[in-house]
């Protein structure tokens, strides 16, 4: 009897529960960030996606009817979708080098600083763009551009004699310079956070291995795309991919230096959205949601394809 | 700096004839390779210097674009205190929000990195891949309708939770990976250590782990806080009474230039909102850099 019993101990439903309960102890310690992740994060989206088939509207009073694929359909035939995803790009296109090739070559200027004070200093300095907050950042470059009082434009005119106040830039706006000022802002407040992103993998990069380069012969353009390039490429993925991701999904610089009005050049797909499920009419959320998912759709493929350019290819 | 290079140059002459170019007078290249970065610490200076002056100049220095102040004027900040008490109001909003915030996601991230970490956790592989994915998904914005009705339904529109729960996870994946980076570092066997001297997992992590990533909470006071402290989107969409409202919407809704919102006015409005993240930056740099080299960017 007791033969039986005991190699069976240890899948008998009781100790099964006891371990599930020891095991599920470490659940309860990803429980809270559990909680809010699903949520505010998987839910909703999941949520966006049902709604995306729907004609829901939120000020409608009868109930949301599933229409199939209807949403999509018409938004792949919006002008407005298209010119949305259009300046997107256009942004993007315009920041992403930038704001990879900046700081990169800040990070390999301030590498070479010997003294370990002055180079703190330097990161010192240069990060403290990333401890302001965007939207603070946005603020302040509304004012650097302003027409009047902004000194950018003061700079252009009475320091460096470019222009008179009656041609000088308007750089937001109704203007073809909106985006890529924009753009500009954009480099500027990353600069710090990614030349530290750069400065970590270079410092993983032997300094044997440049010292020998060097005494075979090899210049410093040699150096960069032998040696210190290839070294970057896996922080250098990581970049481009998320910052092409926040770059085609940028809304809150568009709603802070633009307003509602279509034929402005920062009406995004981004802004279209938030119009079409806030503002315009009995809030056509389920309109909205496809758009969402539409633009959401043509990130996720640009990310695989940025994935598969930087593959590694040893 | 080119100077300290050259006179250690002229005290040690055989370094120079190994590793420095042949001109041994001037270090053109350390002048070079100096006056390039400060150039570019000069761009990151000026605008913020700035908007510094413009809160202390007079309303007519304001509106001639000059640079530096021909007449100082330091009541703009007493104007604001005195005469505009909502603002004091939204600041407190603010920072109601931005504590519980931190508070909250530094609580999630560091007990899911120990999870993910130090537990036998079965599931780790689809829940780390749910969170890295998140990272390449515009989550933010397509998530927002839907948070928009959550919050509806819960009567949670115009309130401050309302905007702090939606707020934990503006961070959440980053944090609970930047965590998991720390946790990383620490070698297992201290944890087993640990367990032998008859610590329970919760003790284990209390006493013997927590400790050991400091830094890293350094670096997920200081992403968090610029993140809740700045957040506009969802303000902008969750909130539209006034009394609610949070510093970043006040902002950038104000337009400068007329009547009680002069420019040195906004401006000073400006630098009471940022100087406190700069401030707690400058005082914790250096717990926030050996951070972010410890681990926080090994995700």
């Amino acid at each position: 009897m007791a033969n039986v019993i005991v190699p069976d101990n240890h899948n008998s439903p009781f100790e099964r529960i006891k371990r599930e309960i020891k095991h599920g102890s470490s659940w309860l310690y990803l429980l809270p960030a559990l909680v809010f992740f699903i949520g505010y994060q998987v839910y909703p989206i999941i949520r966006v996606f049902v709604l995306s088939f729907t004609d829901y509207r939120l000020l409608a009073a009868d109930e949301a009817q599933f229409i199939g694929l209807q949403n999509y359909a018409n938004a792949v035939v919006d002008p407005v979708v298209h010119q949305g995803l259009l300046r997107a790009g256009y942004f993007t296109l315009l920041f992403l080098p930038g704001t990879i090739f900046v700081p990169l070559f800040v990070a390999i200027l301030v590498d070479r600083v010997k003294n370990q004070r002055i180079a703190s200093l330097y990161k010192i300095i240069l990060l403290i763009p990333a401890v302001i907050p965007g939207p603070m950042i946005f603020v302040l470059w509304k004012w650097l551009y302003d027409f009047e009082i902004g000194p950018i434009n003061t700079f252009l005119i009475e320091g460096l004699h470019l222009f008179n106040y009656r041609n000088a830039p308007q750089w937001l706006g109704k203007s073809n310079l909106a985006i890529p000022a924009i753009a500009i802002m954009e480099v500027w407040w990353g600069i710090g956070y990614h030349t530290i992103f750069f400065l970590a993998g270079l410092a993983t990069i032997p300094k044997e291995m440049i010292d020998a380069a060097r005494v075979d012969g090899a210049n410093e353009w040699q150096l960069f795309w032998r040696i210190t390039l290839p070294r970057l490429r896996a922080i250098m993925l990581i970049l481009v991919v998320l910052r092409f991701g926040s770059a085609m999904a940028v809304i809150d610089e568009y709603l802070i230096f633009g307003s509602f009005d279509r034929t402005l050049p920062t009406y995004t797909w981004t802004v279209y959205m938030w119009h079409l499920a806030f503002q315009l009419g009995d809030r056509l959320q389920g309109y909205a949601a496809a758009i969402g998912w539409i633009g959401a759709g043509v990130m996720l493929v640009v990310v695989a394809l940025l994935f598969y350019i930087f593959r590694n290819r040893d | 700096m080119a100077a300290t290079t050259t006179s250690s140059a002229t005290i040690r002459p055989q370094a120079t004839v190994s590793t420095a170019p042949p001109n041994r007078s001037i270090n053109w290249r350390g002048i070079l390779l100096h006056g390039t970065i400060i150039f570019f610490c000069l761009l990151i200076i000026l605008p913020l210097l700035w908007v510094l002056l413009l809160s202390v100049k007079s309303i007519r220095d304001a509106n001639t674009g000059t640079f530096w102040p021909r007449e100082w004027d330091f009541t703009h900040y007493a104007y604001v205190i005195q005469e505009r008490p909502e603002i004091l109001y939204n600041m407190g909003n603010s920072i109601f929000v931005t504590l519980s915030t931190v508070v909250l996601t530094c609580i999630c991230a560091l007990l899911g990195g120990y999870a993910l970490v130090h537990l036998k956790l079965r599931g780790r592989f689809l829940i780390l891949s749910l969170l890295v994915g998140s990272l390449f998904f515009p989550t933010r914005l397509i998530s927002l309708i839907a948070i928009f009705e959550i919050q509806s339904d819960l009567g949670l529109r115009n309130t401050l939770i309302g905007l702090v729960l939606p707020y934990v996870t503006l961070n959440l994946a980053t944090s609970v990976l930047i965590m998991r980076g720390m946790f990383e570092q620490i070698s297992p066997e201290i944890v087993d250590a640990a367990h032998m001297d008859g610590c329970n997992t919760w003790q284990t992590f209390w006493k013997v782990l927590l400790p050991l990533v400091k830094n890293g909470i350094v670096v997920l006071v200081i992403v968090n806080f610029v993140t809740a402290w700045g957040e506009y989107l969802l303000a902008y969409t969750l909130i539209d009474d006034q009394s609610v409202r949070t510093m970043p919407v006040v902002l950038a809704s104000t337009f400068g230039g007329l009547g009680a919102w002069q420019y040195p006015r906004i401006a000073a409005v400006y630098i009471m909102v940022t100087t406190p993240g700069i401030i707690v930056f400058a005082y914790a740099q250096r717990w926030y850099m050996k951070g972010l080299l410890e681990g926080a960017l090994k995700f």
